[in-house]
């Protein structure tokens, strides 16, 4: 197949695909993250409950149960994933209320049913059914009850007593193990958030770490209690008041025996109802029982009725309804630790126990909605495992669209000053490039909708990040070009062998940054999952779009009159300031400014540390839209109501819409806060005009920030032993090393940078971290190729002068894809909005840096190390005998002296010996020799062997310099029909000598 | 956070060997590795055998890092410098 042909069915490809994707784009959504739209999202830790340890079944059905918790609540496009060993995200879009979202989603929903009376503890520990100072008699239990204590002395209660693990035969065993606790003895407070299953849940809750010292033990008073197994610490019911309002239980517990009488798997069909009776219809739950769990409560509801019946003194004159409520004995509902109601069995009408047959009801002090709620937990049933919320975002729907805008602005922008840099820097093909550009961000979108990806605010930022990589292969192959054009090759040949010199850079480049979003992509947190995602994807496609596609463009138009001009393609007159300057002998300056770069980072970061934001040190970040002129006094003063006076109030300035709405905005930071704490702030921030749909929070516990961590050590890591492997593999180990004292440098200095400005770390930090190795690795990758090229080059030239002539080839390639890198990173710093920043800012430090290390510091390591290999050192030895004991800087006289750097050739035969007596050259040689000098054929050409193989000669001399003003001449790169002419009707103009090895100097 | 400011205080010395002849056991390579490791190492004898926290890491935490580096260095230069002695002669 010809190479027209070729390019044509390229591009005839690329159009079906551009086609196909415009149908894609036009035709589906766009599945938004819930930073883009608003709406809650909950990270949840998953830990072993009792005969239910953490197994990839037990993690799989809890998330089962979520998800039908989450149809239930009636969220559309929720989602719900594993992430890491015993972690569950679950993204709620929509939803402005992260503590019902809570409620509804990640409660455990441990339903237990217990016989009242006989299972009270009482101070002593003992129980006594007949008793109603054990008790509480006739309320059971409410807060009214006058046996309800607080939790803290419900817990010492319990854990004076001894564990019973059996209830006796025919009784289900007790629900809860050994139940730990940290109390504060003096305070008679409960420190940890209800029970915890183990000890480690307590001594590793970095909450909790102050009222340990330095050898894990607890610090008096605080201690920790064991309530053992047997025994439960529950809280008394809530009650509603005369006009349905929920009054909450407040500090009002039982101890009780845990002799559950059924539970939760006991029960089927639950709803939400209304009561039987009363005056009022009050909401409530109806459920009918399995077939086990009618019996248990035709059992239970007997014994209890029966036992109301026998402790019941009959008085004169009183009332039934007065007597029932005196006698009868009471059923415990319990949902996970707390009462739900404790309804009365009335002895009287049921002596035999009330038949399961037709269901039973759950009344107490049900909202509609928390009614509805509890029928919802109950049909999906208890959650194998138990749930700790370790991390809970909320992005209001308003600052979801504003962070969207920006981020689309952020593209759009960088989309198009890299655009403009490009056609300004290539004229015809940075047009071709910018084509290209395009096409690749129709694929990309055709991509996003139709796997479908969820695009998030740091996925836009990798989005933005291929940009400038499918424009930094572009750049390497325009210089390329430019160069072969400033070395005298036609317009076609500079073309194709631009591309094929180029595309190992390319390749390895591309492979290292696809690496590096690989591993980001395994261990990284689901927001920078996006951000890795898109940049794999994206450094794949525009590996497509940027070199096949702009190739089959190019080969097309290779002999069309507007790029026949080197002016055409941005091929100016070369000597850039740079040029012949000694760079392996100026490095030791560079180095030295290096050296105190990083030693006033050291300082920097010794003196002021690294501002690790909540992703890493845990805690609350709250922000939100205030009324116009608040101050930040006004917002703590509005905290203090909350006990929130000494959070860290900041006024932060935004862009787009909330700026223009005269609103100000504060952030508001302080330790991690539950959710229903953070609700509470968000309503005392009303007085300041903030609405709660307004709000956007983010809370991260400890566990997440230690996660967060540990993946960002993680990747560090292992990217590095990647990398490190890829180059060893590629270039060898000497080049291995510099390479990566390259990369520490970059790593080192953007750590220094950030510690010098206070610039927060995030997890996006991390994430950035890793794309500037990817990138920094990307440049030294380009210096690399030239330096090993020149080594065959150059063969009688020292390490210093290959170096610095190959460092003054490429310098101007390095900086233009760092700018071209810039200038997308620069746009996602000026316009991304506060997330997209935590990215652009390493980004663009690393950018930087990347470009820098690459030349001043890569390049002048391994000049370094490999001069102590004997070869250089005599060579080096040689040379400055020569001169006098100078070396120069670049390679002069002999030394200059270039060979073909491709290695030897296929074919050990000359090329020049034919194949037989009467023939000059075989057709086959005369094919290489053609090949050799650049000349392109067709396979409808046909080529007539010359009489002389005189043009096969190497050049002996260097070539005059070609004026790069002057149009292309092709006399070096004869087209097949000029080749016949060639030899047929020898041409009177201006005839260059063609060469087979070297390059003019 | 100590040992990064070690890390940092070393290889910021280490970019200043350049200004030395090339005597260094291992070379360029190996001065890296030397400052590296000798100022990690100095910095955790010097800090009583342990590492400072985040908290307890301060400028004067920095300097703790720069004897084991120049120590290091000059071990590595001295015995490089004897080996090339030796090999020559």
């Amino acid at each position: 197949m010809t190479d027209r042909r070729r390019n044509i069915l390229v591009l005839l490809f690329v159009a079906v695909l551009v086609a196909a994707s415009g149908v894609v784009i036009a035709t589906k959504p766009t599945k938004l993250g819930l930073d883009l739209q608003g709406g809650v999202q909950l990270i949840y830790q998953v830990s072993p409950t009792k005969g239910e340890s953490l197994t990839e079944d037990s993690i799989q059905r809890t998330i089962d149960v979520m998800q039908d918790r989450i149809n239930q609540y009636g969220v559309g496009e929720a989602e719900i994933q594993r992430s890491g060993q015993d972690q569950i995200d679950v993204s709620l879009p929509s939803i402005d209320n992260p503590e019902e979202a809570r409620q509804r989603v990640g409660t455990t929903a441990q339903l237990v049913f217990y016989d009242w009376e006989p299972n009270v503890v009482g101070p002593n520990g003992e129980t006594n059914a007949a008793d109603p100072n054990i008790t509480g008699g006739a309320s059971a239990g409410e807060r009214t009850n006058p046996v309800a204590i607080s939790q803290f002395d419900a817990v010492m209660r319990g854990s004076k007593l001894k564990p019973i693990t059996n209830n006796g035969p025919g009784q289900m065993p007790p629900v809860a193990g050994t139940q730990y606790y940290l109390v504060d003895t003096k305070a008679k407070k409960v420190l940890t958030n209800g029970p915890q299953e183990s000890l480690e849940s307590i001594t590793g809750d970095k909450r909790l770490a102050k009222y340990f010292d330095a050898a894990g033990k607890p610090i008096p008073p605080a201690k920790i209690v064991e309530v053992p197994e047997g025994y439960r610490v529950i809280q008394a019911a809530d009650s509603n008041n005369q006009a349905g309002e929920v009054i909450p239980a407040g500090d009002k517990w039982f101890l009780i025996r845990d002799r559950p009488s059924l539970r939760g798997n006991d029960i089927k069909d639950p709803a939400q109802s209304f009561s039987s009776g009363g005056l009022r219809k009050e909401p409530s739950v109806v459920f009918s029982f399995t077939s086990e769990g009618k019996k248990r409560w035709q059992d239970t509801t007997k014994a209890i009725a029966k036992r109301g019946a026998d402790n019941c003194l009959f008085q004169q004159g009183e009332p039934r309804a007065q007597r029932i409520q005196r006698c009868s004995n009471h059923f415990a509902i319990v949902l996970d630790q707390q009462l739900i109601s404790s309804p009365l069995i009335d002895f009287e009408r049921n002596p035999d126990g009330i038949s399961g047959s037709t269901g039973s009801e759950i009344s107490g002090s049900f909202t509609l909605k928390s009614a509805q709620a509890l029928a919802d937990l109950l049909k999906s049933g208890s959650l194998p495992l138990k749930l700790t919320i370790i991390s809970q975002q909320q992005v209001s729907a308003s600052l979801g669209q504003e962070a969207l805008d920006q981020g689309l602005l952020a593209g759009i922008i960088g989309f198009g000053v890299v655009a403009i840099f490009l056609v300004a820097f290539y004229r015809v093909l940075g047009v071709i490039a910018v084509l290209g550009l395009g096409v690749y961000t129709v694929f990309f979108m055709a991509i996003v909708k139709l796997i479908p990806i969820v695009l998030t605010l740091p996925g836009i930022a990798g989005l933005i990040l291929t940009i400038a990589v499918a424009a930094d292969a572009n750049v390497v192959i325009f210089e390329r070009v430019k160069d072969e054009l400033q070395n005298g090759r036609s317009v076609p040949r500079a073309i194709k062998d631009g591309y094929r010199k180029g595309l190992t850079a390319i390749i390895d480049g591309n492979v290292i940054t696809f690496l590096v979003a690989f591993i980001l992509f395994l261990v990284a947190t689901a927001g920078v999952k996006g951000f890795a995602f898109n940049l794999g994807i994206g450094v794949i496609v525009s590996m497509f779009t940027a070199v096949l596609m702009t190739r089959a463009i190019l080969g097309l138009l290779s002999r069309s009159p507007i790029i026949t001009h080197p002016a055409a393609l941005g091929a100016r007159k070369r000597n850039p300031i740079w040029h012949r300057f000694d760079f392996v002998g100026a490095s030791r300056w560079f180095f030295a400014a290096s050296g105190v770069i990083l030693a006033l980072g050291a300082i920097a970061i010794g003196g002021k540390g690294l501002n690790f934001g909540i992703d890493f040190e845990s805690g609350t970040q709250i922000k939100a839209n205030a009324k116009a002129g608040t101050t930040v006094e006004d917002v703590r003063n509005a905290l203090k109501t909350v006990g929130e006076g000494d959070a860290k109030i900041q006024q932060v300035k935004l862009s787009g819409a909330s700026d223009k709405s005269g609103r100000v905005t504060f952030q508001i930071s302080t330790e991690a806060l539950s959710t229903a704490k953070e609700q509470e702030v968000g309503r005392s921030l009303a007085v300041v005009g903030v609405s709660q749909a307004d709000l956007n929070s983010n809370t991260v516990g400890p566990t997440f920030g230690q996660t967060v961590a540990r993946m960002a050590i993680i990747a560090i890591l292992a990217s590095f032993a990647l990398i490190a492997f890829v180059i060893w593999f590629r270039f060898g180990l000497q080049f291995t090393v510099p390479i990566l004292i390259a990369v520490i440098h970059d790593l080192l200095i953007t750590a220094g940078i950030y510690a010098a400005t206070g610039a927060e770390v995030t997890a996006s930090t991390v994430a950035a971290l890793l794309t500037i190795i990817g990138y920094s690795l990307y440049d030294t990758i380009i210096v690399f190729d030239r330096i090993r090229e020149n080594l065959k080059r150059l063969p009688s030239a020292a390490i210093s002068q290959i170096v610095n002539r190959s460092m003054s080839e490429v310098l101007g390639r390095s900086l233009v894809t760092s700018f071209s890198t810039g200038l997308p990173v620069l746009a996602l710093l000026l316009f991304g909005g506060d997330t997209l920043k935590d990215f652009a800012l390493a980004m663009l430090i690393g950018t930087i840096s990347g470009a820098y290390s690459s030349v001043f510091i890569a390049s002048p390591v391994l000049t370094a190390a490999m001069e102590r290999a004997p070869k250089f050192r005599a060579r080096r030895k040689r040379l400055m005998e020569a001169h006098g004991g100078h070396l120069p800087a670049y390679p002069e006289g002999n030394t200059a002296k270039e060979v073909e750097p491709d290695g030897p050739r296929k074919s050990g035969r000359r090329v020049t010996s034919p194949e037989g007596p009467d023939q000059a050259v075989s057709k086959q040689e005369f094919q290489e020799m053609v090949s050799e000098l650049g000349i392109e054929t067709s396979a409808a050409s046909t080529v007539t062997a010359p009489r002389e193989p005189s043009a096969a000669k190497p050049a002996k001399k260097p070539e005059p310099q070609p004026d790069p003003d002057a149009p292309v001449s092709r006399a070096d790169d004869l087209s097949p029909e000029e080749v016949e002419s060639r030899y047929e009707k020898p041409s009177g103009g201006k005839k260059k000598s063609s060469r087979r090895h070297g390059r003019p100097r | 956070m100590a040992i990064l400011t070690w890390v940092l205080i070393s290889l910021a010395i280490w970019h200043f060997t350049v200004f030395f002849p090339d005597h260094f056991l291992g070379g360029i390579n190996g001065a890296f590795l030397a400052s590296a490791v000798g100022g990690v190492l100095g910095g955790f004898l010097l800090s009583g055998l342990e590492f400072p926290t985040r908290h307890d890491t301060t400028v004067a935490t920095v300097a703790l890092g720069i004897p084991g580096t120049l120590i290091a260095l000059a071990l590595l230069y001295f015995v490089g410098k004897r080996r090339e002695e030796a090999q020559q002669a």
